[in-house]
């Protein structure tokens, strides 16, 4: 696969390493208490069809990105920095 | 001899080459089979089942009969096909699957038992008794049937890979795939033009048409020398696209040197992962033959098969240039054959058409509304069976064609599962939508088979490519092509008794199929794992979808209702070796070496992996004969004097910025902002679920400035994991990470003489406990002036250090700790005793923090900060992980001579040893020099409140059960004065 | 001075230099490096007068060279400071930026010879389109397997960084592919 990188343009996916759900940037309040965490820690969405997740450059400019891929097709749809996901979401 | 005038090869010179030991001469250009076929040989091989006398229906990669073994030694390559074979001075190649000489072959009994061998015969005959499937069945099965022989030797020759990427890739370099490789180039578009032969033409060299007025096959050298001249394309012959992979990469080999005797100093192979923005699949197209009674003997050949012979290999393919030549087809296509053979004026017996109102192109007699139902001779033919009007005639003949129309090579276009379309016109699956992305199939490939609308297609895909990367296309005008005759009718076999061969390679036919309809293996996907149909090397190119219509016919559905099969990578089969890239044995993956690690080699070290590092084990002493003595005496060197050990492989992330140290308070489940400058710290980090997961030191170095280490097996990910926390955790924070494990060489200086070494190199440091307590930290210089840091840290419980010198120091640093420390005792230790001084510590290590752990099992638990928010914080204190009582304990065998093997299970004396009653583990055993017997850690329920019980220890894998004594986790100086003073 | 003698990377005490396929190839022991990080939200700095290069670039300025390796992160090369406390003298050119000695945790390797043949190795050790090492270009990628740094210092150079404890492999990655390559000119 290719990722668009934002900065790099296409890159091979090998160069990436992979994590999942992009939901792990929303790591609760320490005060949101464990049910909160639980949700957070072990339930992930794992959908056939669209899907933003987060692979890393480890290979390349070591930035985290934020992929949304067609999980069915490996069509991506897009990727941005995912530092300017977790600001706009913070 | 059957060699005629004309063809591509150079009369001028004779290679000679042996087939079975028999010796003939070809031409370069020439193939295996058409060498042998010009030499009057149509025996090749054996069948798969029947080991049925066999030879070569096609002359391309399709070729699912002329397998034979090239070369020999280990550099015999089983399996190739003798039809894209090239042809070189000195080839050696033998036939496979026979006993005995290929012309009496002793298995060849098996095609009298065929009755026994039919469709489902092995699921349904050797199931009982099932101890006999794995001790006889299999092993008589797997000698009487396969292919030919791996050598079993290594090999021998170097491989090699490598990267291109361009605008648009061509698939084929025929008439469609050289069309569009000269549009594409003229427009300045980068170009591949990759094509599996050894010279760009495709069908154009074998149909011996004419393109405005000339030879077709000049004109694809005018081509191809237009193409090769152009800065932006390269053409890559030999080179076989196996695979379409996602977003428009290509897997494909390049035989750089397949048809060289010996490869010379040359790889072999190159493999290549091409990256194409779009690409053309212009592969062509392959013909199916007609199922008929004993259709599968030399001799009997694909149609356009004898037309490629004739016209580019100068070869009419008869065992003697006197024998009639006869094609069975069920459109003009074969007509083409035989018009072309008699106007060379090769005995032409006729043309065999099912079609009541067949054609005839001149030079021969048709056989209208007629079949062949029948063939004879044993080890070529000799004869077939005519039968029109409801008679049978047997007619002498020496080379029959088929000819049953043509499949687009839609393969690559289904790698992405695309499904294939049925289309009634073209009697022919093409390339379907859902394949790969930005692949255009042109040509023969898509349907477009005639050498005129090839050329217009492949036209026409490279300006849709070509529109699609926004490039301006360049006029390109070809030369007309003459119109080919190409009516066709729906004719799929010839029904009658006998055996009518469908997949010649996996020896399956129209009665298996038959056979498989009536026990309801009816879909397609049952069909193929039932019979085996398709699933030979050659993926069925020549069999599935003849297989297909037979199903319909036999279900009364229509081919599309049936099924479609599509096919996987790699289109051709692909070696081991080439996909290994080259890299084999010690290159096979990369090694980190230790700044000391050619000093230590020279002391005689031993080494161990560890991850992608060597580190030394143990530094064995002339007379040690067992590497436990050396362990012991490095251990208790430590102990004792002082030790040197090579520590560099331990991750070390230099943290900096002005929130460094609320960074590390979120990463570190205790606080780290607090730590005063030119201090360490032990820091324990959690996951988020809570467990443990890595330990390591952290020290600040300034205000803003910390470096933290970790374990040497998770230095990538704890980087990974923080760069994770900064980006998309608190992008708020002001911090900076960088890696620089490699940049620092460290050098445990550990054991009670260690500040009396020191002082001796620390440039007027002063090392007094007042000055430099445990747990200090500080930049210094040493020797003269290098800069250094020096932390106070132990992992043995011993008064010990650990310094750091830029790296290209570090091999002369540790030289001169050993010489100034000769009369000290100073001893090297490998990671051998490192792990016996930390076992008698009571340090955890891998072993212990294996993911399942937690602080508190640990003894760390008060290292857990309840005072802030840190990553696995939260879910430390949840029920069930906060409630685990087990504790670290040490482990001491009641009878000191015992053994203390690490994974053995804790029992409370007198309980059942079972998973109810299982009370922990112990993860890490040595023996204690220090305490003179082994000695081990584990997990003990209660175990902090049970120190002085007994437990036992099942071993259950080797029957041992060990009685052991619970004692503190500390066998060195519990109460920690020695790395204080 | 201190009186202890260096290794470079490959463990020698002078640089290793070997030719193939029209190629040289030689270690670069005397280079110093040094990354450099800004605080969040500050402004690059100019150490030196050296301009740091935005994503995929390079640039030179006297003694100095920067190569971007990451948002707001960037590797400085020093001619012939390996020696120093480079990281110290750019650590004063650049006040308020994070600057770490890097000069050991890579060893360089250079490539020198036609343009070519240097896109010919490349393009059998680095999965990248050319334009990512193009001259005037730096680009970070796997080779083998192993992280590294591709700088086109200019049409006829190739500078490849990799992490000094993996140099022998690197080396080998790169000698064994020259050699490979030599192979296919020989006929």
């Amino acid at each position: 696969m290719l990722i668009p990188h934002p900065l790099l343009g296409l890159r091979d996916a090998q160069e990436f390493t992979y994590l999942g759900d992009a939901a792990l940037i929303g790591r609760p309040a320490p005060e949101a208490g464990e049910a909160a965490f639980c949700d957070y820690v072990f339930l992930r969405d794992n959908p056939a069809g669209i899907h933003r997740e987060l692979w890393f450059h480890e290979q390349g400019d070591r930035s985290w990105l934020v992929v949304t891929r067609n999980t069915l097709t490996h069509e991506i749809l897009g990727a941005e920095l995912a530092t300017d996901v977790a600001r706009r979401s913070a | 001899m059957t060699r005629i005038d004309g063809g591509l090869t150079d009369r001028g010179t004779t290679l000679g080459f042996r087939f079975n030991g028999r010796a003939y001469a070809g031409h370069p250009g020439d193939t295996l089979a058409s060498a042998l076929l010009a030499n009057g040989v149509q025996l090749m091989g054996r069948g798969f089942k029947y080991h049925r006398p066999r030879g070569a229906i096609s002359a391309g990669s399709e070729e699912p009969n002329a397998l034979v073994t090239l070369r020999s030694g280990a550099r015999a390559e089983p399996n190739t096909r003798a039809t894209v074979a090239e042809l070189f001075d000195g080839l050696e190649a033998r036939s496979q699957n026979h006993a005995g000489p290929l012309e009496r072959d002793l298995l060849a009994v098996n095609d009298l038992l065929s009755p026994f061998f039919a469709a489902g015969f092995y699921y349904k005959t050797f199931m009982w008794p099932k101890a006999f499937w794995e001790k006889l069945y299999e092993p008589a099965i797997r000698k009487a049937a396969g292919l030919g022989a791996l050598s079993g030797l290594p090999d021998p020759d170097a491989y090699d890979r490598g990267y291109r990427h361009c605008d648009l890739l061509v698939i084929g370099g025929g008439a469609a795939g050289l069309a569009a490789a000269l549009a594409a180039g003229r427009a300045g578009a980068e170009v591949i033009l990759a094509d599996e032969d050894f010279r760009l033409g495709g069908r154009l060299l074998a149909e011996g048409g004419r393109i405005g007025g000339r030879p077709a096959a000049d004109w694809a050298a005018e081509a191809a020398a237009e193409l090769a001249a152009m800065p932006n394309v390269r053409l890559m012959t030999r080179t076989t696209v196996f695979g379409a992979y996602d977003h428009g990469i290509f897997g494909a080999v390049e035989r750089v040197a397949d048809h060289l005797a010996a490869p010379g100093g040359k790889v072999r192979q190159t493999l290549w992962r091409i990256t194409a923005k779009r690409s053309i699949l212009a592969a062509g197209a392959t013909e199916r033959h007609i199922p008929f009674r004993d259709n599968d003997r030399p001799g009997i050949m694909l149609s356009g098969a004898i037309r490629a012979y004739l016209n580019r290999w100068g070869v009419t393919g008869q065992r003697q240039a006197a024998d009639p030549v006869a094609i069975f087809a069920n459109g003009d296509d074969g007509h083409r054959t035989a018009a072309q053979l008699a106007a060379r004026g090769v005995p032409v017996l006729g043309v065999i058409d099912p079609r009541a109102d067949a054609p005839n192109l001149g030079g021969y007699e048709t056989f209208a509304g007629a079949m062949v139902t029948g063939t004879k001779g044993r080890l070529g033919l000799t004869a077939i069976e005519v039968m029109r009007n409801g008679r049978a005639e047997w007619l002498s003949c020496g080379l029959l064609g088929v000819s049953g129309g043509w499949n687009p090579n839609v393969h690559l276009a289904s790698h992405h599962r695309g499904r294939p379309v049925w289309d009634e016109d073209h009697l022919a699956f093409l390339p379907g939508e859902g394949g790969p992305a930005g692949l255009i199939p042109a040509g023969a490939a898509a349907g477009q088979g005639g050498t005129a609308e090839a050329l217009a297609d492949g036209l026409r895909a490279a300006g849709q490519a070509l529109g699609d990367l926004g490039i301006a296309p360049a006029p390109v005008e070809l030369p007309a092509a003459e119109a080919e005759p190409a009516r066709q009718e729906a004719f799929w076999h010839v029904p009658g008794k006998g055996r009518a061969w469908v997949d010649f390679q996996n020896d399956v036919t129209v009665k298996d199929i038959a056979l498989a309809h009536r026990e309801n293996m009816r879909p397609v996907e049952h069909l193929k794992r039932w019979t085996t149909l398709g699933m030979a090397t050659d993926q069925g190119k020549t069999a599935n979808v003849t297989a297909l219509a037979v199903m319909a016919e036999l279900t009364g559905k229509a081919i599309p209702e049936t099924g479609t099969t599509i096919f996987r990578p790699p289109y051709t089969g692909v070696s081991l070796s080439v996909l290994g890239g080259g890299d084999t044995g010690k290159a096979f993956r990369p090694t980190r070496l230790t700044p000391t690690h050619a000093w230590a080699e020279a002391q005689g070290a031993a080494f161990v992996e560890v991850g992608p590092w060597m580190r030394a084990q143990y530094f064995p002493r002339p007379g040690e004969t067992h590497w436990r003595e050396s362990v012991d005496r490095e251990a208790q060197a430590v102990r004792a004097a002082v030790g040197l050990c090579d520590v560099t492989t331990l991750g070390k992330i230099d943290v900096q910025g002005a929130d460094a140290g609320e960074f590390l308070n979120r990463v570190y489940a205790n606080m780290m902002g607090t730590l005063p400058v030119g201090k360490v710290r032990y820091g324990l980090m959690l996951r988020e679920d809570g467990h443990a997961y890595d330990d390591g030191t952290c020290a600040r170095l300034g205000e803003a400035h910390y470096v933290v280490t970790t374990t040497t097996a998770n230095a990538g990910t704890v980087f990974r994991n923080m760069e994770f926390a900064r980006q998309c955790l608190w992008p708020e924070l002001d911090v900076q990470l960088i890696s620089t494990t490699d940049a620092w060489a460290q050098i445990a200086v550990a054991g009670p003489k260690s500040r009396e070494l020191l002082s001796r190199i620390a440039d007027g440091f002063d090392l007094s406990n007042e000055a430099f307590p445990f747990m200090a930290c500080a930049a210094l210089t040493v020797c003269g002036g290098l800069r250094a840091r020096l932390f106070r840290i132990s992992f043995s419980g011993e008064l010990a250090y650990e310094i750091a010198v830029p790296a290209r120091y570090g091999q002369a640093l540790m030289e001169r700790l050993m010489a100034l420390g000769a009369d000290l005792g100073a001893t090297p230790y490998g990671t051998e005793a490192l792990g016996v001084l930390r076992i008698e510590k009571g340090h955890a290590a891998g072993a212990e923090l294996n993911g399942q752990t937690t602080a508190a099992m640990l003894g760390l638990g008060r290292m857990v900060s309840q005072k802030k928010d840190a990553i696995g914080a939260v879910m430390s204190r949840r029920e069930g992980v906060a409630q685990d009582t087990r504790r670290l304990v040490g482990l001491a065998p009641a009878d000191p001579a015992r053994k203390v093997v690490p994974g053995s299970h804790l029992f409370a004396p007198g309980a059942p040893e079972d998973t109810a009653h299982d009370q922990g583990w112990i993860t890490s055993a040595c023996f204690s020099p220090h305490a003179g017997h082994m000695i081990g850690l584990g997990f003990l329920e209660n175990g902090a409140s049970r120190l002085g019980e007994t437990v036992i220890a099942a071993n259950p894998l080797e029957g041992e059960r060990v009685e052991l004594r619970v004692v503190s986790a500390h066998f060195v100086d519990p109460e920690g004065g020695r790395l204080r003073d | 001075m201190t009186d202890l003698t260096p290794i470079t990377a490959l463990g020698g005490t002078a640089p290793r230099v070997l030719g193939a396929a029209r190629l040289t190839l030689s270690e670069r022991p005397e280079l110093a490096l040094a990354s450099l990080a800004l605080g969040r939200g500050a402004e690059p700095p100019a150490p030196e007068g050296l301009a740091l290069p935005g994503p995929g670039g390079l640039s030179v300025q006297g003694a100095l060279a920067a190569f971007w390796t990451g948002p707001d992160q960037w590797m400085v090369e020093g001619a012939d400071l390996a020696e120093t406390d480079f990281a110290a003298r750019l650590q004063q050119a650049a006040p308020g930026a994070a600057v770490t000695e890097q000069t050991d945790g890579w060893a360089c390797f250079e490539i020198a010879g036609e343009a070519a043949q240097i896109e010919a190795l490349a393009e059998r050790l680095v999965n990248l389109p050319r334009d990512a090492y193009a001259p005037g270009r730096a680009s970070r990628t796997a080779l083998h397997h192993m992280g590294v740094f591709l700088l086109r210092r200019s049409p006829d150079r190739l500078a490849v960084w990799g992490m000094r404890s993996a140099a022998g492999s690197l080396w080998h990655a790169l000698s064994d592919t020259m050699a490979r390559m030599e192979a296919l000119h020989d006929s």
